[in-house]
């Protein structure tokens, strides 16, 4: 779909290069070290730390805790790019299905900017070219007006063609939740689609794939119960493919009328030990449990980070491990300048 | 009104007397309004108060909310989250009747918007920003219905004072000067009436003494 087909795969030219950037990532240590840190000397200590060039590129438009988040994501957005030019052939489309949660986020900021009125610049700002968008195409998405024309040349540029209904219903609501909705799950659906299970490290990645699927289920089942929706109106927004939560087990959480009961739904699911505890059933609040989600995501990456080094497994978990340093690095910076309590701060990154 | 600028008549006097009948009914019903809106005043003070305490806390967990989503999601998310946004709160305006004064009536429609009417994915918008926008919406109503009692108790101080200064005015200046022309005008009416008296005495006896 994405090109570069008839090429082999170069599993030990990429996976070399990603070994050779994941020495550079961010270690334990050093967050414990950014805690102690000021704003001023956190964005320091990062433009010390790899993310020089971003930061001085990117001085004369942004400034303080905006400059340091905007050179964070373009740094991540560089390294990612880099890495989709290195990959050929099968690890070409699964690098590049993987990524295409970029130009969705791209799509969405895109659409979101427009429809609230913001013009170019302001859109622009707020892009995160980390997708296989280059910078030309979104250019071209920020330049066109009409939401029509956007979905459009965003079709014509990723190969998507969005159903008659999600459009139609989108128009008749002027509700852009519809498209985005229908461009998550079509992103699951397209990447476990392009993840062939013909080998053991692909078998691994569509797996963390399918697990990721599980937990965005579940978060989306809890967020929607928060807010008083339960049962068969809630199996429209869930994503086919998951691990453990099918659509019959999806539906009987959804229908719980507790999060006491969607929890004993749960207990033989992998991440109910991370979360039993953060779901209290009085409390109006599912951000524990979302957190605890997420840790257990990055140790099931950790888990197969050393397996097979000459497959797409060091790739994809090079490619989680970033992402991860970007969020994080954010959250401290955005911790210190808010003043929120160190533990607080420490309990929001995921490590 | 001074008691020199009176005409001492009968229908004068009989007008002062209905003056100070009303102006004694006026006082007394003043009075009790003056009373009646204290007692209001402090009912609304004991909502106010709270509703100020509500506020407060509110808007703690709603900057609590924001400042976490800000820290795990970043400012770019949380500000295109915001972006998407479709529906806008509509807030009424209308008036009810304490004691025969108007005060505001603010009544806020769709302010809580439903997760999936909110204009952003259900699926990837991430529960953090959810739990935010929430409490803004919660704080938006609470601060809408702070803005309607502390309003009314704006008014009803106001009320208050004007209806003190109206009694204060029928008690210590208008009865007692109503009554002073009153007693003003019985005086010069008997004065009168004993000069008449006299003068007819005297007439009689002018008349007796001529025959």
């Amino acid at each position: 779909m994405f090109g570069r087909k008839g090429k082999s795969s170069n599993y030990a030219y990429t996976a070399a290069r990603v070994k050779a950037k994941k020495a550079h990532l961010l270690a334990e240590d050093d967050y414990s070290k950014m805690l102690m840190m000021t704003p001023q000397e956190i964005s320091r200590y990062i433009s010390e730390a790899g993310y020089t060039k971003e930061m001085t590129d990117l001085a004369n438009r942004e400034s303080g805790l905006n400059l340091l988040e905007h050179a964070t994501y373009a740094n991540m957005a560089n390294v990612f790019g880099s890495i989709l030019l290195a990959s050929t052939g099968g690890l070409y489309d699964m690098v590049s299905a993987y990524l295409t949660k970029w130009d969705n986020w791209n799509l969405k900021v895109v659409l979101r900017g427009k429809s609230y009125g913001l013009d170019a610049d302001g859109i622009r700002e707020d892009l995160v070219p980390a997708g296989i968008l280059g910078a030309e195409s979104l250019e071209k998405l920020v330049s066109l007006e009409a939401d029509d024309d956007i979905l459009a040349a965003f079709g014509r540029m990723t190969h998507i063609t969005f159903p008659q209904d999600v459009l139609a219903a989108y128009k008749a609501r002027s509700n852009l939740a519809e498209i985005e909705d229908y461009l998550d799950k079509r992103y699951y659906a397209h990447l476990l689609e392009v993840i062939r299970p013909t080998d053991r490290p692909s078998l691994i990645f569509r797996d963390y794939v399918a697990k990721e699927v599980d937990i965005r289920n579940f978060e989306t089942i809890l967020k929607l119960k928060l807010d008083g929706v339960r049962g068969e109106p809630v199996m429209k927004y869930i994503i086919p493919g998951g691990k453990q939560i099918d659509a019959k087990l999806a539906l009987q959480l959804a229908s719980a009328e507790t999060v006491e009961e969607a929890l004993s739904e749960i207990a033989q699911i992998g991440f109910y030990e991370d979360i039993k505890d953060s779901l209290d059933p009085k409390a109006a609040t599912i951000r524990e449990a979302v957190m605890g989600m997420r840790k257990y995501e990055m140790r099931q990456a950790k888990k197969f980070s050393h397996l097979y080094p000459l497959s797409v497994i060091p790739v994809l978990d090079y490619m989680i491990h970033k992402e991860n340093e970007v969020n994080n690095i954010r959250a401290v910076a955005r911790g210190a300048e808010s003043g929120l309590d160190r533990d607080v701060v420490k309990g929001l990154l995921v490590i | 009104m001074s008691s020199k600028e009176v005409t001492p008549t009968r229908s004068v006097l009989l007008d002062l007397k209905k003056k100070i009948k009303l102006s004694q009914s006026g006082y007394k019903i003043m009075k009790m309004k003056r009373d009646g809106l204290i007692i209001e005043f402090f009912e609304v003070m004991e909502k106010a108060r709270k509703m100020r305490a509500g506020v407060s806390s509110d808007y703690e967990a709603a900057m609590e909310k924001i400042t976490i989503a800000r820290v795990v999601e970043g400012e770019i998310a949380v500000k295109s989250a915001a972006y998407a946004l479709k529906s806008e709160p509509q807030v009424k305006l209308g008036s009810k009747s304490i004691m025969g004064m108007m005060v505001p009536k603010v009544e806020a429609t769709s302010i809580h918007t439903h997760l999936v009417d909110k204009g952003y994915g259900v699926i990837s918008t991430s529960a953090y920003i959810e739990e935010a926008a929430v409490a803004f919406e919660k704080l938006l109503d609470t601060l809408v219905r702070a803005a309607e009692i502390e309003t009314t108790m704006k008014k009803l101080l106001d009320e208050i004072e004007k209806t003190k200064r109206r009694v204060n005015a029928l008690e210590f200046k208008i009865i007692p000067e109503l009554k002073e022309s009153e007693r003003f005008v019985k005086f010069r009416l008997e004065e009168m009436e004993r000069e008449n008296t006299t003068r007819l005495k005297h007439l009689k006896r002018k008349g007796e003494a001529a025959e």
